[in-house]
């Protein structure tokens, strides 16, 4: 029987910053997921399969794993240069900040320590993926996107 | 032979076992202890279906964090610990989906409890131990969860009440109003009892 | 009596006033009859309550039989601990990191390199026209991939450190 990895996310905690650049009216709308990977079948009905088209591009990709499912789901309205602040598991808190030109700034912060922080364009439709191992040859990946 | 081993250990021979993930230690500490847990959640949600289920939920969180225990206390008031915060959560989610109880609104206005004669009849010499437990528990059956509650965590689990305040998210203020009011409301039902 | 009078009797008797003010309460106790009424009265009906709650008076039963009651217990932890799994399934991925991460290692500067993708997966995949491997942070590898319209950054922390939960912890079903 797999492990069972991932928290779900106690109610949200998001912490928001607006810039300092006089008022933002225009709301950008992302998306953030947290995603786990494995390669065994899995019998528990609580486990939400991720979507089809995120697994189709995982699987073309070289992070392939039989089954992907779909733990943590989080929208996130951003006015430009805000940020905000979300759980998406008791180890996995992100920050994501709205910046011009469709840029976005992403921070991955485990276990209260900055992971990673990627900052770049992502118009809609593209996917921005910060993932990594998790035990017993699985994976976790915190997918972000922007829609609309 | 493991069963009839584990039946005559001591709770603390138990837990190490149970800890190097004998699961037929942890059974025998479930068979031990599990009447009181079930009773304390009891106590705390008065409802049946509810208490085996966060009875039993106790016993798996208590499995998963047992490398935690350390025997600073009895193992029983480790489990016990672990059912009444989860009898809290829940009590905690149903009153975000209840509205405000009649008694609360009292308790909150202040004043009903102050104005009850004061009993000056001792129970305890006027009833028997049955009947007198059978009232007992009727009234705090009558009792809002916040009134209960606090009568069980200073009375039953000997809490303080900055301890019950924390464990139940409010003043401690509030803590010494619910619980004057259990206290008193016990008193007038246990008081009407021979008429 | 005031309120904040009759909380005091009741502090009194729990054993939660300061020493002096507890003096003082004792002292006023003993010359007010109404206090002291109330006093006997909360003190009975703690003796009344610690009976309630007695072992030799407990009467509470879990009404489920042994057995039945452990099953469900015993099926839970079963299916909340972790199981070794396979190994995976051969990946490029995998060949990336045996290969790439050393280089990540080593070096502190961003190395942009374009490599061709090859599926493992029998040619079920048609190729990706291109992606960018970038290995900046020792511990990140970013792969970007155009034809999928996707950036992934990898992290090669050890899986035990970070965002991975060990299932000591709690179920998926959501609170």
């Amino acid at each position: 029987m797999a492990a069972v990895i991932f928290l779900p996310a106690a109610p949200v905690r998001a912490q928001s910053s607006a810039g300092a650049y006089g008022s933002q009216t225009v709301t950008s709308n992302f998306e953030a997921q947290l995603i786990w990977g494995t390669n065994e079948k899995q019998s528990d009905p609580k486990l939400k399969p991720a979507d089809p088209k995120l697994v189709e591009k995982l699987q073309k990709s070289p992070f392939k794993w039989n089954y992907y499912f779909e733990m943590h789901k989080e929208n996130i309205k951003l006015k430009l240069n805000e940020e905000k602040t979300v759980t998406m598991s008791r180890n996995c808190v992100i920050s994501v900040t709205c910046l011009k030109d469709e840029q976005v700034k992403f921070e991955l912060i485990g276990k209260g320590k900055l992971a990673n922080t990627v900052t770049q364009d992502l118009p809609k439709g593209r996917l921005l993926i910060t993932g990594g191992d998790a035990e017993n040859s699985t994976a976790w990946f915190v997918v972000l996107k922007r829609v609309e | 032979m493991a069963e009839f081993a584990h039946s005559s250990a001591e709770d603390s021979a138990l837990v190490r076992a149970s800890q190097r993930g004998d699961t037929d230690a942890f059974e025998e500490l479930v068979a031990r202890h599990r009447d009181k847990i079930y009773a304390r959640a009891f106590s705390m949600m008065r409802n049946e279906e509810e208490a085996i289920d966060l009875s039993q939920e106790a016993w798996v969180k208590g499995w998963q964090r047992l490398v935690q225990f350390q025997g600073d206390s009895s193992f029983a008031t480790w489990i016990t610990r672990i059912v009444i915060n989860l009898c809290l959560d829940e009590l905690r989610k149903q009153k975000r989906r209840r509205t405000e109880s009649i008694e609360e609104m009292d308790e909150e206005s202040g004043g009903v409890e102050r104005q009850m004669p004061v009993v000056t009849t001792n129970p305890t010499e006027r009833l028997e131990r049955g009947e007198l437990r059978q009232r007992i528990d009727q009234a705090l059956a009558q009792m809002s969860n916040e009134h209960r509650t606090v009568l069980v965590l200073h009375e039953f689990e000997e809490m303080e009440y900055k301890e019950i305040a924390k464990a139940m998210d409010c003043s401690i203020g509030t803590v010494m109003s619910r619980l004057f009011y259990a206290r008193r409301k016990l008193a007038s039902l246990l008081a009407d009892l021979k008429q | 009596m005031t309120e904040e009078q009759q909380l005091k009797v009741q502090a009194f008797l729990d054993g939660e006033l300061p020493e002096s003010e507890g003096q003082e309460v004792a002292a006023w106790l003993a010359s007010d009859s109404d206090a002291s009424a109330l006093l006997g009265e909360l003190k009975n009906t703690r003796a009344a309550l610690k009976e309630f709650d007695s072992p030799a008076t407990a009467g509470v039963k879990l009404p489920e039989s042994r057995e039945f009651y452990w099953s469900k217990i015993k099926r839970e932890i079963e299916r909340t601990t972790p199981v070794a799994a396979p190994a995976p399934k051969a990946s490029l991925f995998h060949w990336f990191r045996r290969v790439l991460m050393p280089l990540g290692t080593l070096a502190a500067l961003a190395l942009v390199a374009v490599v061709a993708i090859h599926s493992f997966s029998g040619g079920q995949h048609p190729m990706p026209m291109a992606a960018n491997v970038m290995l900046g942070d020792p511990g990140a590898l970013t792969y970007r991939d155009d034809a999928q319209d996707m950036t992934v950054v990898w992290l090669s922390y050890p899986a035990e450190n970070k965002f991975a939960e060990t299932s000591s912890g709690d179920t998926l079903s959501p609170k």
